[in-house]
């Protein structure tokens, strides 16, 4: 560290900080990246076998401590141990940003190679690291570009395997989960909508489409446009909001909610 | 004395000439004798007079005037003098005593002698001087005289004018353009303007007594024309500013305030049919007036005020005039009053948007009471009558009234195709009127006819959304009717194919086309069968089958009824042998599509031949080995569907006539717990006896539904491939542009709702043919 200039220097401390990767390997991407922050943080992205030197030792430890007794995988028994012993509850929405970095495929599993190289990737080969990063993980559902990663991510990891859409049950519940984060005024609407009116499977395209809606479409609906292609469920649910009068145009919902 | 003087010198010039040229005299009179020859041959045109007169003098004249001017100082004065008498006596139509040719030697040497100037100013002096007493003269003619005095001294005036033109004529030709000044004519026209046209006295008179003789013949009283087209054509000699200024302005004006009170006056009292004739009558009048005494340039002018004044202000109020306007000429196919309305509106701006208009929403609102009322639903062939009367109707006070005109033609479709479409049993309806016209009602109609009335259908198809409904009912009914053997004519029901075909393309008729091929397939079929050995059946039931291909034929999924034991056997004899020559095929009894004709003889030995469906002739055959049997073991024997065991229950036992069946206990309907036995007592006139089935020929609600749900559910796979076909073509498209052009490629035979598109595409996107674009949501890509 002595031998960095000071400009150097505060750039390793700020990698350090956002990443919360080692000096070793907040050096590393920098260097590889000529000093720009920006490429560092590509580097450090897109190559994480770099980002730590994870011991593979303690990794299997960690698995072995976690996996079912009758099939090479961590089932949901394993995963509440794991939640226990990184204090987080199991419904904690964190849960799902853990398994957006392991990219598993399904919603309560984890197979070795999802938990090894997730882990391996993240830096993390001890349970102290891990429920270091809990924390972080958190802040990056505050971003916008993670978000909606996780978001797309979540229909993949909550459907039924072998199925196209996804439930209508557990859609509502990942959407009162999600949206809790990120606030959005009408997802009980939403959700009361789809209980009384359509009580079916939500397919990917509503569900990825919903997100853009709740984004863009501000909730007195005054910039809601009817050719905007959106999925007609959502057209739908325009109606049966103006139907019902929960809408009044120039008289928004409350407000205090949208951050 | 002056003269005398003259001749003077003359003399002494040709003295001193003939000296010079001996052969001058000869010369000249070559000229003047060629000139007489070609006067007598009335080949006058190539000669000029002023040459004729003067030319041989020119040589010779130069000299002795020189001489002149010096002589006598008096002589410009003098020489006025005999002009001024001159005019003076032409003014006083007192001629006979002038001498032309002196008169214009005088001028002529006026002019030459350099006093022209004076010639001109004083030609002016007397001129006016005569036209301020003729002008009094004028003044003084009493009421009607006065036009004709006017005239007839415009007359006196354009002879005198001409008279002087001729004799000035030299001053005319040379001093006048070199000087700029008036010719003489019209100087002539000018000063009669401004002394007698434009004089106080008389400008305002002639204004007003020309508009009274106007305003006297509007009111219907004969006036003297010919005098009137002088006075009018006085007044455009004078030049187009004056007639513009004096008269038509006035006129105008005068005719727009009488045409505006007339206007009021009729509209108040008339009716509209009244109304319009009156107008058109005065337009005429005008027109004709114009032709008569105007300028032809007025017309334009004229007309404008009248349509303005009689059409334009009272448009509105004409239309909608209660009991006589627009609407009520429509209904009563005023097709006279119509095309004068038509006529007169067209000439001023909007006129025929107004018509089109009101028209359109007549036609609409009758239209959509006509198909909305519920009592004409009950009737389908007396429905689709109705609105073939309704276009004929408009169709010929389109042709007859308003001049075919292609607007209104536009206007009239895009009405039908309004209303039609408000109703979504018309497509059931029209099917259902040509099932009847090809059932029983083109019998004995002349194959001209056929065409006439098919034509119609088409036109009416034309305007229906969904093409595509109408060809479900069409193959029922078609089915219905190939199959019960009552086409009247195969020729109709080709021509009407071919017209299908040619209208929405081949797709849309090739199973319909497929269905006659079944009919004829089957013909072979059957001969083929009875020809073989597999037809041995002694006494048995005749069979006829007709074999019908899946897919072509609108076939219900019916439970099959059991069929007696006689005709199962011969069923199965057929079975064998199609199977036989067939091979890879299955066959499967339609039982609800057949007829049966059978032998029945009666409690008192009468004995018929009965016409009847399958499952009438399942129920029947029972009753071989019973004389009672309730509802429920019918029912149970045949298995033929409730509905359908209701119906044609009823129709053998509860038709008055038909009622080969007794039923107890006695009531219209047919219930559960019934009792049939055979009517011993039956009777009919005919040997044949036909039982109908109580069909409805409409459908009823639910199997309305049930129809229409097969129809949506065939659109679904129609909306994809339209998708998936533009999508292919253009890989990424927006939403909207994807409806749009859904919509069009469908439109020939349905209209897709936005929805159901939006819908489909996103059933496309679940099956991975189409995705969203990753960065505008509107886009769609096609996933190959």
């Amino acid at each position: 560290m002595h031998k960095l200039g000071r400009g150097h220097r505060d750039k390793v401390q700020q990698f350090m900080a956002i990443t919360g990767a080692s000096e070793k390997v907040a050096l590393h991407a920098l260097k590889a990246s000529d000093w720009h922050l920006e490429g560092a943080f590509d580097v450090f992205y897109s190559q994480p076998q770099i980002k730590a030197f994870t011991d593979s030792r303690h990794l299997e430890e960690l698995y072995s401590r976690y996996k079912d007794p009758y099939v090479d995988m961590i089932m949901a028994d394993g995963i509440s141990v794991l939640c226990n012993d990184l204090q987080v509850d199991p419904q904690d929405i964190v849960m799902l940003v853990v398994s957006w970095h392991m990219k598993a495929a399904t919603m309560c599993e984890f197979s070795k190679q999802e938990f090894i190289s997730g882990l391996q990737a993240l830096g993390i080969d001890s349970l102290e690291k891990f429920r270091e990063r809990i924390q972080f993980m958190r802040t990056e559902l505050k971003d916008e570009q993670k978000f909606r990663e996780i978001y797309n991510f979540a229909f993949g990891w909550a459907k039924e395997k072998g199925q196209k859409s996804l439930a209508l049950d557990t859609a509502i519940g990942m959407w009162q989960l999600l949206f809790a984060e990120k606030q959005w005024a009408l997802v009980d609407h939403w959700c009361q909508f789809l209980q009384a009116r359509h009580n079916k499977a939500i397919s990917r395209d509503t569900w990825s489409q919903l997100l853009e809606f709740a984004k863009t479409v501000d909730p007195s609906l005054s910039n809601y446009d009817a050719e905007g292609a959106w999925p007609y469920l959502i057209d739908e649910f325009v109606e049966y909001l103006n139907e019902n009068n929960i809408i009044q145009k120039g008289q928004p919902i409350d407000w205090s909610l949208k951050r | 004395m002056s003269t005398q003087k003259k001749r003077n010198f003359q003399i002494e010039a040709f003295k001193h000439r003939v000296v010079v040229d001996p052969k001058y005299a000869e010369k000249t009179w070559k000229i003047l004798e060629h000139a007489i020859h070609e006067i007598y041959n009335h080949n006058a045109s190539g000669l000029s007079f002023e040459e004729l007169y003067s030319a041989p003098k020119r040589n010779f004249q130069i000299g002795p005037l020189k001489r002149q001017i010096v002589m006598d100082p008096n002589y410009a004065d003098k020489t006025w003098k005999i002009l001024e008498e001159g005019i003076h006596e032409i003014y006083n139509c007192n001629i006979s005593g002038l001498s032309f040719e002196e008169l214009y030697r005088n001028a002529y040497n006026m002019v030459l002698h350099k006093f022209g100037e004076k010639l001109y100013s004083g030609l002016v002096t007397t001129m006016t001087h005569h036209l301020e007493v003729i002008s009094k003269s004028i003044e003084a003619a009493q009421g009607g005289l006065f036009l004709e005095e006017l005239n007839r001294k415009w007359a006196d005036h354009n002879k005198a004018l001409q008279m002087i033109r001729d004799i000035l004529m030299y001053m005319d030709r040379t001093f006048i353009p070199s000087t700029h000044k008036t010719p003489v004519h019209e100087l002539g026209l000018n000063l009669w303007r401004d002394n007698i046209i434009h004089s106080a006295k008389i400008q305002t008179r002639l204004q007003d007594t020309l508009l009274d003789l106007v305003l006297r013949e509007r009111t219907g009283e004969v006036i003297n024309r010919g005098l009137m087209r002088n006075v009018i054509k006085m007044l455009m000699d004078l030049g187009s500013s004056v007639y513009q200024d004096d008269f038509e302005k006035h006129f105008l004006e005068v005719s727009a305030d009488f045409y505006r009170a007339e206007s009021q006056q009729f509209i108040e009292c008339c009716d509209c049919g009244e109304y319009l004739k009156k107008a058109e009558r005065r337009l005429n009048e005008e027109m004709e007036r114009v032709s008569h005494y105007l300028d032809a340039k007025s017309e334009a002018k004229i007309t404008s005020v009248v349509e303005k004044e009689m059409v334009e202000s009272h448009m509105q109020r004409l239309v909608h005039m209660e009991n006589s306007g627009l609407i009520n000429m429509l209904v009563d196919d005023k097709y006279e009053d119509l095309g004068r309305m038509y006529s007169l509106f067209r000439r001023v701006p909007n006129g025929l948007f107004i018509i089109r208009d009101v028209m359109t929403s007549h036609i609409r609102s009758t239209g959509k009471q006509l198909v909305t009322d519920p009592e004409r639903l009950k009737d389908p062939v007396d429905f689709v009558q109705r609105l073939l009367d309704e276009k004929d109707k408009n169709d010929k006070i389109i042709n007859l009234a308003f001049n075919n005109d292609k607007t209104f033609q536009n206007a009239l479709n895009s009405s039908f195709e309004y209303f039609i479409n408000l109703n979504s049993r018309s497509p059931e309806f029209i099917s259902l009127f040509v099932d009847d016209k090809l059932r029983k009602g083109l019998k004995g109609v002349s194959e001209e006819d056929v065409e006439i009335v098919l034509d119609k259908v088409m036109m009416l198809f034309r305007y229906l959304q969904e093409k595509d409904v109408f060809e479900k009912y069409y193959k029922q009914h078609l089915a219905k009717r190939l199959l019960s053997g009552k086409t009247v004519s195969d020729d109709a029901e080709r021509s009407l194919i071919v017209k299908l075909k040619t209208e929405c393309g081949y797709q849309f008729t090739s199973k319909l086309e497929g269905m006659f091929t079944d009919m004829k397939t089957s013909e072979d079929t059957m001969q083929g069968f009875y020809a073989s050995s597999f037809a041995e059946t002694g006494d048995g039931p005749t069979l006829a089958v007709q074999v019908l291909t899946t897919g072509s034929w609108p076939t219900q999924p019916s439970a099959t009824c059991n069929l007696p034991a006689e005709i199962l056997g011969v069923c199965e004899k057929f079975r064998g042998y199609y199977l036989g020559t067939h091979t890879g095929r299955r066959l499967s009894w339609q039982t609800n599509m057949g007829t049966a004709d059978l032998k029945a003889t009666f409690g008192r030995g009468q004995k018929h031949e009965l016409n009847v469906s399958t499952h009438q002739m399942c129920a029947l055959m029972l009753f071989n080995n019973a004389d009672r049997l309730s509802y429920k073991e019918i029912e149970q024997a045949t298995e033929i569907p409730a509905s359908d065991l209701k119906r044609c229950l009823q129709s053998m036992a509860c038709v008055k006539g038909k009622n080969i069946l007794r039923k107890e206990p006695m009531s219209k309907d047919i219930a559960e717990d019934d009792a049939f036995f055979v009517n011993d007592k039956f009777s009919s006139k005919f040997y044949k006896v036909k039982i109908g089935t109580v069909v409805a020929q409409r459908e009823s609600e639910p199997e309305n539904q049930e129809t229409r749900q097969r129809v949506e559910e065939d659109r679904k796979p129609q909306i994809e491939a339209a998708i998936v076909r533009i999508m292919k073509s253009r890989r990424v498209l927006d939403h909207n542009n994807i409806v749009a052009e859904v919509t069009k490629q469908l439109q020939s035979r349905f209209l897709p709702s936005p929805v159901l598109i939006k819908k489909r595409i996103e059933s496309l996107i679940e099956r991975e043919f189409l995705e969203r674009d990753k960065v505008d949501r509107k886009l769609y890509r096609y996933l190959a």
